[in-house]
């Protein structure tokens, strides 16, 4: 089917479930949102599919808007792999939803929520589809307003509706900004088509390309979490129930990206370096700060939030690495930034969303979600802990799993700023590099210790020792993200070949050459390696799957000069089946040798008789550490003591009640807000309540009308 | 050992007491021993306790009880600086006991309320902090009263197993705030302590220490054992301070037989005590050595101790002075060529000690961690009644030696070495001053030492007897009471570690982890000598 | 640091040459009572003498179980007779059907102290041997805090009502194969704190395989019984 047939299947499945949300009997709803969202999102994979596949960008013109211009959908290859990778986040939701959604049959909200998240669904597909400015803002107004509803959908708390709030009005104050940047774009191109943009964007002065760019960024950057505008994206994220958090974070954040990518890489590009080096910073800072936050925060999904704050940083600062290289005349190199950032927020799409729906499912299965208190529920969920693991170890970059590829490209394409000339440059990308290095040391500590705390040893409280696993389609989902995170893991040089697609038309160069040579194909059609390489490659079992495996090869390698044969190489796919090998050997041989059984026995305490709970490591205890290194960022006030005694002597109770404020808010939220009450109440003298110098405001308003109504 | 001033204070304590508390009673002024015993009701000991502490300046030593068949005999010991003797409150109360806690007031009681009600079931109102302190509760049923006469040493009995339920009172209350238990088998060489120390991740907030893993109810053993048996118990109850617990119990028979030692045996007992001081000090200094991780040091140390342990030895047969001393005297004489050759060997130890704790002082890594770490203010430090080096390095300067001299040393001028900041260092500056200080009595004890008998005869008659020293770690009571045949009746250690380990959580709380074991470490406690 | 290493290396080597020789140094051992006959009529009021029953009458005079003996020199101080004093300090024993631990652990053993309600002096004792006049380390012997790692655990003192239950646990945390070892004559026999429900001998809680008695037995004494234990010296009778 033609893409433009599977948008209109998609549109009819979406209007379809939201029809039936209303008219499903209530005991069937949630087979119903769920088996209709299902077939939303493979239409969605589908239609990725086709538009990556298919060599020419097919366009729609839906009707014309009088005096604005006419609303055109354009699937172009960037577009589909955003949709791509929506519907593969959709798809396991959705059949998470099923059992999920089971919790709410009886209740009033639930009509109301298959509607929401079929219309998100259609909406969401809209803004990545849409080819003018117009469709976009609508559609993106459409999905900041039904997000904004699934967020609030449940919980009755004051700290949840504020938190919805705010994501809606900081997420309007970003679009205002992105609005305003296309807005410049349209007045320089006289039309709202992207398209037309394209191509008016070379007559744009120095200065208002700036202007586009920190319009852009910075607009759109509030929808990805970046860390000036992240105020919201903490607070929000856990406030919505399990499936939609998994929504948010697997789905919407990446409109940020779309916007950020759709308007600075492919339709105004930057010429100079500034702007790239801006990205690049401000991705590295959001992912310090995101991940010192997600080690130390104790709700578990407060500190998967927080990680989106992290990988959306490292996302972003690919991305301005990729603009550097771009305007420095690298465009192999700058596809290759471009490429990794890409893939690695597709990446974190599987393994966020993965990870949200793990942290509902511990919510629905134990109650809480605070660390401090659960423990142990590897034993009473296991299929949950399972799943949830597999997320974590690919957060933590662990090979051979999808993180590791896309953290070790990123850095190494940061390493790759030998080849430029400004020496400022080349050390703000040392600096960033190293930042973005201790962000990965730091993201192993803080999963270690979500998983361990959440999931290993004894449970804390009498709801985590009462535990149960939750429904099997939530399981399952789960089970399918994390074997989506191995299979992307696994086979990076096939992704690979598919985001070259993506990624040539905005750079203007292929990069898939530089990235996978084709050890499939013969030895003759691989010229610029040196034979004596070559040799050493094969050797190492480079051949091995050749006429199995289609494809190129199952090396990423990068190929320097010619003193430089190879600058980097790593193969996931081998290292799988060494590993598989490995522990299959020595768990036969193990078998084989072993002569003694293995003892269980309790855990040794230093003599205690058992251990109670109590004695164990909590969350906050692990991460101390790092709070106490990083005292410059979470700036702790000292914490309030009250010592209840009796006697005057013997204590009873030390009470120590901390005070800390998000680093975000105390630099920026905060006087921001500060700024404009003071304004605002300089204003205010303005209403005083005389009726007679209203009268005056009014007079001298029309006359400066007048005034400026006339001039030409 | 009195002199004529000293009777005046004592006997002005008693006539201010007397005075302004009609009814108390005068029992009796000893005069030689300088104690004067005051009987009060028992609802006037808070008020009069806290007097004798706050205005009269004595220091609260301990808690006697004593189990008679009607009633409970409480006494109460408080004793002075020199010239000031000692004053002993005591009381009596039917059974059941309807006794205020002075605890409020003279914090130094706290623990000895506590062990009374574990072992006596004796209930003293206003404590907020009675039970599972010597009895765990895991372990012993509440009813297991042993001290009690009626209750026969085959009828304690245990649980069959330790109660899962049982939980250690929480006290800090913050988010992730947990317990981190250290124990009761933890580090390489170590008594069984259980510690827990509650923390919210870096420094401990609250230490509490759950002591009496050790408990092997010496007081309890003792009762029905002849005289000399319980000398045997008495040397064994804490073996690193075997010669001045035995020495203690030896004293407190001899006053109770009123017998009085010739001058060779005072000034013999003397030396020896300060042999064992000496080597009880250079241990300490090197399990400081050991907790600060240098090892050389820790190795210069251990040498020392080592070579302090064969001189012992050499000098009396046993490595921790086993088997010297006796009601009247010491078992055996030790000659003097040999005496005066451990003089000269010590001439050279005390060089070495000279230059390991210089050493130790030019080395900017070992001070790190022993300045201002593990701070115990004098204020804390007077108020829980500590003792010893660790209470004179707080700026408290009580030393039993001075204040109620015994055995040999009204010949001596003891120097006692006093630190005000209260840290590591300075108590490490006080055990290597006293280290040094010994080694200087020793010679002046070898160069003075009279000929003549190294004892007399002591056939213990029915009474009771309070003996003291000034052991290596503080002040050491021991209270015994005789009955017919020589049978003890009643024998109570009080022993500076169970007083010292009462404010052992003042000093390590507010630290981190890691300066934990060091903070332990300079504090010199003796965990079989409060357990007893 | 410098300071500290030539100050070290200025010591020299203060190690005995035990157990390549024997130590003759003054002070290593309190000694003690050996079996002998003392003329028949002192034996009845020798033997009532020892307060924990460690001297019966035997055929060939007074017997000596040194397992019980606490070191109160009654025996051998006083008027009466006194028995004849030996300076030596082998004592261990390895209890009848013990098997050895086995080559791999002959030449490196991991030991686990644990202190059951012991007075004091025997887990000095034990201290001393990591000083550098007994270095228990180029024997290789190595004390290990956790039971995880430990092929031998050293019990000293009587095991008081609160400890039988960490001693067990740690025992039981101990992988086979395994061997116990109760230093002194409380963990032997409960010395003067006698059989009571407050105060048990190690044997009452676990399988003791390696006994070194004394009260308390010198730092020399106890590395007997440690070689005992791997084997690599003949265990001593506990008579005579």
């Amino acid at each position: 089917m033609t893409p433009v047939a599977l948008l209109g299947l998609l549109l009819a499945l979406c209007g379809a479930g939201a029809l039936l949300a209303v008219v499903l009997p209530d005991r069937r709803l949630p087979e119903g949102v769920a088996g209709v969202g299902a077939l939303a999102s493979l239409s969605l994979v589908w239609l990725g599919s086709a538009g990556l596949a298919s060599p020419h960008t097919p366009g729609l013109r839906l009707w014309t808007v009088p005096e604005l211009g006419t609303l055109t959908l354009v699937v172009d290859p960037l577009s589909s792999l955003f949709v791509l990778l929506c519907g593969l986040v959709y798809l396991p939701v959705s059949l998470y939803s099923l059992g999920y959604l089971r919790h709410y049959v009886g209740r009033a909200g639930l009509r109301r929520f298959g509607v929401l998240y079929h219309g998100l669904c259609g909406s969401v597909a809209l803004v990545l589809l849409a080819g003018d400015v117009l469709t976009f803002l609508l559609a993106w107004e459409a999905m900041a307003v039904l997000s904004y509803l699934l967020v609030v959908f449940d919980d009755d708390r004051d700290s949840s509706i504020r938190a919805g709030w705010m994501m809606l009005a900081v997420g309007e104050a970003g679009t205002l900004a992105g609005a305003l940047a296309f807005f410049l774009l349209a007045a320089a191109a006289r039309s709202g088509e992207f398209a037309a943009m394209r191509h008016a964007v070379a007559t744009l002065p120095e200065g208002l390309r700036w202007g586009v760019f920190l319009l852009a960024f910075f607009g759109f950057g509030v929808k990805a979490g970046l860390v000036p505008m992240s105020s919201w994206l903490p607070r929000a994220h856990p406030a919505a129930p399990g499936n939609v958090s998994a929504l948010l974070s697997g789905v919407i954040v990446n409109l940020g990206i779309y916007g950020i990518v759709r308007v600075v890489l492919d339709i105004a590009p930057p010429q100079t370096l500034g702007p790239g080096v801006v990205a690049l910073l401000v991705g590295s800072l959001s992912a310090l700060i995101g991940i010192l936050y997600a080690t130390t925060q104790t709700d578990l999904k407060v500190v998967l939030a927080h990680s989106s704050v992290e990988h959306m940083g490292i996302v972003t600062a690919a991305i301005g690495a990729g603009l550097v290289f771009r305007a420095s005349g690298h465009p192999v190199l700058a596809a290759m930034a471009d490429l990794a950032a890409l893939y690695h927020l597709g990446n974190h799409a599987l393994f966020k969303a993965l990870l949200f729906l793990g942290a509902g499912a511990v919510d629905r299965g134990a109650g809480l979600r605070d660390m401090d208190r659960l423990g142990g529920l590897v034993k009473r969920m296991p299929g949950t802990a399972l799943a949830v693991l597999g997320g974590t170890l690919s957060i933590a970059a662990l090979p051979p799993l999808n993180g590791f590829v896309t953290e070790w490209l990123v850095l190494q394409t940061l390493l790759r700023s030998v080849v430029l000339r400004e020496t400022v440059v080349k050390i703000v990308f040392a600096l960033c590099g190293a930042a973005l290095a201790l962000t990965a040391a730091l993201a192993v500590t803080a999963f270690v210790r979500a998983y361990a705390m959440s999931f290993l040893g004894i449970p804390r409280s009498k709801e985590a020792a009462q535990a149960r696993e939750v429904h099997p389609t939530m399981v399952g989902a789960m089970v399918g993200l994390s074997l989506a995170c191995l299979g992307a893991g696994v086979l990076p040089t096939f992704i690979i070949a598919t985001l070259d697609r993506v990624v040539a038309p905005l750079v203007h160069a292929h990069v898939l050459d530089a990235l996978v040579p084709p050890f499939f194909a013969p030895a003759a059609a691989v010229p610029p390696l040196p034979q004596a390489f070559l040799k050493e490659f094969y050797a190492l079992g480079a051949q091995v799957g050749r006429g199995i495996v289609p494809g190129r090869g199952l090396v990423v390698l990068h190929r320097g000069g010619p003193q430089n044969p190879v600058v980097f190489a790593m193969s996931t796919s081998y290292m799988v089946v060494v590993l598989l090998l490995f522990v299959g050997v020595t768990g036969a041989v193990v078998r084989v040798l072993a002569r003694r059984k293995v003892v269980r026995a309790p855990c040794w305490a230093g003599g205690l008789w058992r251990l109670p709970p109590d004695m164990t490591y909590t969350a906050t205890g692990f991460s101390t550490p790092v709070r106490v290194v990083f005292r410059a960022v979470f700036h702790p006030s000292a914490p309030e003591e009250v010592v209840d005694t009796v006697g005057g002597y013997w204590r009873r109770a030390v009470k120590r009640i901390p005070h800390e404020t998000y680093v975000v808010d105390r630099l920026v939220s905060r006087p921001l807000t500060r700024g404009a009450r003071r304004v605002a109440d300089a204003l205010a003298t303005l209403h005083h309540g005389y009726i007679n110098a209203y009268v005056a405001y009014v007079l001298a308003t029309l006359l400066i009308l007048l005034a400026v109504g006339r001039m030409p | 050992m009195i002199s004529t001033g000293t009777r005046n204070r004592l006997q002005d304590t008693v006539d201010a007491a007397r005075a302004r508390w009609p009814e108390v009673l005068s029992l009796s002024v000893d005069p030689y021993y300088q104690i004067a015993d005051l009987r009060c009701p028992p609802a006037l000991l808070p008020d009069l306790a806290e007097w004798l502490v706050a205005d009269r300046a004595y220091a609260f030593g301990g808690l006697v009880v004593e189990d008679a068949d009607a009633r409970w005999d409480l006494r109460y010991l408080f004793y002075g600086t020199r010239g000031a003797g000692q004053v002993h409150l005591v009381a009596a109360s039917g059974k059941p006991a309807v006794v205020p806690s002075i605890s409020p007031r003279v914090h130094a009681a706290d623990w000895h309320e506590r062990e009374a009600e574990d072992l006596f079931g004796l209930v003293f109102e206003g404590h907020p902090r009675l039970g599972d302190f010597v009895l765990h509760n895991e372990i012993w049923p509440e009813a297991v009263v042993p001290l009690r006469q009626d209750v026969g040493l085959d009828r304690l009995r245990p649980r069959p197993e330790p109660d899962p339920g049982w939980r250690p009172l929480r006290v800090v209350q913050a988010p992730g705030a947990f317990l981190m238990p250290v124990g009761p088998i933890y580090s390489d060489v170590t008594a069984p302590t259980f510690f827990i120390l509650e923390t919210v991740g870096e420094d401990v907030i609250r230490v509490f220490p759950r002591l009496f893993y050790a408990y092997r109810g010496v007081e309890k053993i003792a009762v029905g054992r002849s005289v000399e048996d319980v000398l045997l118990l008495a040397e064994r109850v804490a073996a690193t301070s075997s010669f001045a617990h035995s020495l203690a119990f030896c004293q407190a028979v001899e006053a109770l037989a009123g017998v009085r030692l010739p001058a060779r045996a005072r000034v013999l007992r003397s030396i020896l005590a300060e042999l064992e001081r000496l080597r009880y000090h250079v241990g300490v200094l090197r399990d400081v050595c050991e907790a600060t991780a240098l090892a050389v040091a820790a190795s210069q140390a251990a040498i020392l101790e080592e070579e302090l342990l064969r001189l012992s030895c050499v000098l009396t047969g046993h490595r921790y002075l086993f088997g010297m001393n006796r009601p009247g005297g010491l078992t055996r004489d030790v000659e003097d060529s040999q005496l005066h050759k451990a003089a000269r060997d010590l001439e050279a130890i005390e060089t070495r000690i000279g230059e390991l704790w210089q050493g130790l002082r030019s080395t900017p890594s070992f001070l790190d961690r022993v300045e201002e770490v593990g701070i115990l203010s004098q204020a804390d430090a007077l108020f829980h009644g500590l003792v010893g080096p660790v209470a004179r390095a707080s700026g408290v300067a009580r030393d039993l030696r001075v204040d109620q001299p015994y055995g040999g040393y009204d010949l001596f001028e003891v120097t006692v070495p006093l630190e005000q900041e209260g840290d590591g260092f300075a108590r490490l500056q006080v055990w290597v001053a006293e280290a040094l200080e010994a080694v200087r009595l020793i010679r002046r004890g070898v160069m003075a030492l009279p000929g003549g008998p190294v004892s007399v005869s002591c056939d213990p008659v029915p009474g009771a007897g309070l003996g003291w020293v000034e052991a290596p770690g503080g002040a050491a009571f021991h209270w015994v009471r005789v009955g017919d045949g020589g049978r003890v009746l009643r024998y109570r250690l009080i022993t500076p570690s169970f007083t010292n380990w009462h404010g052992f959580h003042l000093a390590a709380e507010r630290f981190a982890f890691q300066d934990f074991p060091i903070i332990l470490a300079t504090f010199g406690l003796s965990v079989p000598e409060n357990d007893r | 640091m410098t300071r500290w290493v030539l100050r070290g290396l200025g010591t020299g080597v203060k190690t005995t040459p035990y157990p390549e020789e024997d130590e003759r140094a003054d002070g290593v051992t309190p000694g003690r009572p050996a079996a002998a006959a003392v003329g028949s009529g002192a034996h009845e009021s020798l033997v009532a003498r020892c307060p924990s029953g460690a001297l019966t009458e035997g055929p060939r005079g007074i017997e000596v179980d040194m397992r019980r003996c606490v070191h109160c020199y009654r025996c051998s101080r006083g008027p009466d007779a006194p028995l004849p004093w030996r300076t030596d300090y082998q004592w261990a024993s390895v209890r009848e059907g013990v098997r050895p631990l086995g080559r791999p652990w002959a030449r490196s053993l991991h030991i686990l102290v644990v202190d059951a309600g012991d007075c004091g002096a025997c887990l000095r004792e034990v201290r001393q041997l990591t000083s550098p006049y007994y270095n228990l380390h180029r024997l290789g012997f190595f004390i290990t805090p956790t039971p995880r790692l430990a092929d031998l655990l050293l019990v000293v003192g009587p095991v008081t009502a609160p400890m039988v239950w960490p001693l067990q646990r740690a025992y039981e945390a101990m992988p086979t194969p395994k061997r116990v070892i109760a230093v002194g004559a409380c963990a032997l026999s409960t010395g003067v704190f006698g059989p009571s429900p407050l105060c048990r001998a190690v044997a009452e809680v676990l399988p003791v395989d390696v006994e070194v008695p004394g009260s308390p037995p010198p730092p020399l004494a106890i590395l007997h019984g440690l070689l005992v234990a791997a084997g690599r010296a003949p265990s001593r009778g506990v008579v005579g």
